[in-house]
């Protein structure tokens, strides 16, 4: 949704963060008071393989301007191997989204560790400023009938 | 052509004779004539009397293999054409059947004519149809008209590489030659020419005739979900109306959940009443799914589904 | 067109349009270039126009401590429907009796159906699976249409029928027609009238059906249905639905949406039960609404030959196929 004119409009990002490394990375940089803008909602999720890539439409048809997927690093993954399949989950829906022509940096990804409340204060500073210069989300949204 | 069919034609007659009377099949699927011309039927053979309805021709469009779901307590003689097999392959490494349920009647295809093409290319209704050759002659009330059959093919025969059915446990004719191996969908190729806004266009454009019906989940092997993303409501994915978000989400997930299990058919395409293409949704997926991780749809039965499954060095340069 | 305009300016037009090639539906028209009247008949059924696919039913709002309820049954222009063919304009006559019945009406139905003054044309080309005559109907059939237009060739020969029909006497575009073009529409009529050969043997069907509940008959049918639900869609006479409501935190709506019968989920109970739970028990209850249900309801076949079953299924079932098959005690 649109809040006031172009110049003051504030995207909204859903960020999913699992549970057991992004999301204690995230509140890490909390803890840390790391600035990072205020933009994103948070879903935390157990592990970024649990992520259905219908989220990410579900999403962008409600309204969210961008989307933002966090998980462990390879290796680090606590339930080991989610991670793995949440990333080749990842590559088909992001590059099926960008050859259905919707905007490249809608939706990013990243592997934030628990110990990285830098990181992703950064993460998110990045995806902020990409949506903020792609603008609202237009195409999937569902409108009024 | 017409000998090549007619010679499959007795093929599968007399291999359709054989099994039922040796009980190795309770039943076969193949095609039987249509009532309307440029169209075959899907019948189900169950004694040997009613075996010389089975026909081959150039209208065997349907993949039988979406039938197979439904015939689960019987031992089938499955008709497939290369790209049924294909899906066949991929129904058996999901464990949909056991293995000595399924027989497969294998014809080497000669591809498929593409009856609305055909439709198009004359003003008035078509009452008879004949092939000579490799040429289809078509008659209406008040026309006559020859047209060349390779001009008038399916798209999703005409890029087909695999047309002999693969693991067939018999060839009801000669091997077809191989095409060429294109290395991106034609379909594909073209829509990626287009700018980012032109796709999206299009493919809302595509989308947007969409009456969802669903005529496309149910012509396709590959969806035989008891309950569909889009008939669930907890959680509720997507509302059932016209909404334009709506259908483009059920287009987009339909294309996705095929992911490697598609085999190019056209099963989905032909069966949609107002002509929504597909292919270049479920072609990129197939397309995608082999180049990020080595895996070829409907060729090997023991392969891994490749969304469930993972390498250690699989690409991630766009993850931060 | 400058007619196609004119009425433009005065009401809602709707008509047959293209959306692709040999993809046509009966949609309100924006501009006049969308209109073709050329096509045999639209994809989907004429019967949209007073029972949309999806259809809001009202719309509600709160905002605070008050909620606002938005009616959306008023109709706010009148309408003209150009183009719809004898056989879906029969249809409307068969759906009346659901939506417009003597003792339950459906106010969205019913207001279009007031508002709408329908221009019929006759079929100078029925297609070989019409059927429409063994129906009560007929390629030139005038019942339920207010004007009928016959095409001539260079114009059309238009019937003033009903006093609907007569508010378009004084129209600017129109003049009296001679005898040359009145005989001409005859013998367009005429030619029409023959070429409908099929005559598909539906009397007594509903108390053959009567006998044939737990025919193994229906075992067969369904063999080869896919259960796709296109003959449903693209039914003129199929009217079923489904009632939804669309909910965003404070707002939203409540839709109706076409359904199918043939879904396994559109019998489904809260309980878990299924009184239908094959797709035998589907096809067969297709069939049996169409031709027994509801002519025991009604006292009329709910199929009007349009042909349309026929010529979308995937598995390319044909009605007509099944008519006789049934008439002859399902055995072959």
């Amino acid at each position: 949704m649109v809040n006031g004119t172009k110049s003051s409009w504030e995207p909204r990002i859903l960020a999913f963060l699992c549970n057991w490394c992004s999301y204690a990375g995230a509140d890490l940089a909390g803890t840390s008071r790391i600035q990072y803008p205020p933009n994103i909602r948070v879903i935390r999720v157990p592990c970024s393989g649990r992520i259905n890539p219908l989220f990410i439409l579900k999403a962008l048809q409600n309204g969210i301007d961008g989307v933002l997927i966090s998980g462990c690093h390879p290796g680090d993954c606590h339930y080991l191997t989610g991670n793995y399949v949440g990333r080749r989950k990842s590559v088909t829906m992001r590059r099926f989204l960008q050859y259905l022509g919707v905007e490249e940096g809608r939706v990013q990804f990243s592997w934030v560790s628990a110990a990285e409340g830098t990181k992703f204060s950064q993460v998110v500073e990045e995806v902020t400023q990409d949506i903020k210069k792609l603008g609202p989300a237009k195409q999937f949204v569902k409108l009024e009938d | 052509m017409e000998q090549t069919h007619k010679a499959i034609q007795d093929s599968i007659r007399e291999k359709a004779k054989e099994l039922l009377s040796s009980k190795k099949v309770d039943v076969i699927v193949g095609f039987g004539e249509g009532t309307l011309p440029l169209r075959a039927t899907p019948i189900f053979i169950r004694s040997q009397e009613e075996a010389d309805r089975l026909i081959w021709n150039s209208y065997c469009e349907n993949n039988l293999a979406t039938y197979l779901y439904k015939l689960s307590q019987f031992k089938v003689g499955l008709v497939v054409k290369g790209c049924d097999a294909r899906s066949v392959i991929a129904l058996s490494r999901e464990k949909r059947f056991k293995h000595d349920q399924l027989y497969l009647i294998g014809v080497p295809c000669q591809r498929m004519v593409d009856r609305r093409k055909v439709k198009k290319a004359v003003k008035g209704e078509i009452l008879r149809v004949g092939e000579q050759g490799d040429e289809i002659t078509v008659e209406g009330e008040d026309f006559k008209k020859v047209l060349k059959r390779d001009d008038f093919l399916y798209p999703s025969c005409q890029v087909c590489i695999h047309r002999t059915p693969a693991k067939a446990d018999v060839l009801v004719g000669n091997p077809a030659e191989e095409s060429p191996l294109v290395e991106v969908h034609p379909d594909v190729k073209d829509f990626e020419k287009m700018s980012p806004e032109e796709r999206w266009r299009y493919f809302e454009k595509e989308a947007g005739r969409c009456i969802r019906c669903y005529a496309c989940r149910e012509a396709c092997p590959m969806c035989y979900c008891t309950e569909c993303f889009v008939d669930s409501s907890n959680p509720k994915w997507i509302d059932k109306g016209l909404s334009p978000s709506d259908v483009d989400f059920y287009h987009i997930v339909r294309a996705y959940h095929q992911s490697g299990r598609c085999s190019g058919c056209g099963a989905c395409e032909r069966a949609c009443p107002m002509e929504i293409k597909l292919t270049y949704l479920t072609q990129k997926l197939n397309q995608d799914v082999k180049e990020l991780f080595g895996f070829e749809t409907g060729v090997d039965p023991d392969a891994s589904p490749p969304l469930s499954t993972y390498d250690i060095e699989d690409r991630q340069e766009f993850i931060k | 067109m400058p007619f196609l305009q004119s009425l433009m300016d005065e009401y809602d037009l709707f008509a047959p349009a293209q959306l692709a090639e040999g993809v046509s539906v009966y949609k309100k028209i924006d501009q006049t270039e969308e209109v073709d009247l050329s096509i045999s008949n639209a994809q989907k059924p004429a019967k949209e126009i007073f029972f949309p696919q999806s259809e809001t039913m009202f719309r509600y709002e709160k905002a605070g401590k008050e909620s606002r309820i938005t009616s959306t049954e008023e109709i706010k222009r009148n309408r003209i429907l150009l183009g719809a063919r004898p056989c879906d304009i029969q249809a409307f006559s068969l759906i009346d009796h659901v939506f417009a019945g003597k003792e339950y009406t459906d106010t969205y139905y019913v207001n279009k159906r007031k508002a709408t003054t329908i221009i019929g044309m006759g079929c100078d080309h029925p297609l070989s699976t019409c059927f429409c005559s063994s129906l009560n109907g007929g390629p030139f059939q005038r019942e339920g249409s207010d004007l009928f237009l016959i095409d001539l060739g260079e114009s059309y020969l238009v019937e003033l029928l009903t006093e609907k029909g007569m508010a378009f006497q004084k129209n600017k575009f129109f003049e009296e027609a001679n005898e040359k073009e009145i005989s001409l529409a005859k013998g367009v009529e005429g030619k029409a009238a023959e070429k409908i050969k099929a005559a598909i043997p539906v009397e007594g069907i509903e108390k053959r059906l009567d006998q044939m509940m737990e025919s193994p008959y229906w075992d067969r049918v369904q063999e080869k249905c896919l259960g796709c639900r296109v003959c449903t869609y693209l039914c003129p006479t199929c009217h079923c639905f489904d009632i939804m409501d669309e909910a965003r935190t404070n707002k939203g709506r409540r839709v109706r949406n076409w359904d199918s019968c043939l879904s396994s989920l559109y019998s489904q109970e809260t309980s878990g039960h299924n009184p239908r739970p094959t797709n035998r028990e589907r096809t067969r209850q297709r069939l049996m609404h169409k031709f027994n249900y509801f002519p025991k309801n009604f006292d009329r076949i709910a199929c009007v030959g349009c042909g349309r079953c026929t010529l979308y299924c995937p598995a390319h079932f044909d009605i007509r196929q099944t008519i006789k098959e049934i008439q002859e005690g399902g055995d072959k």
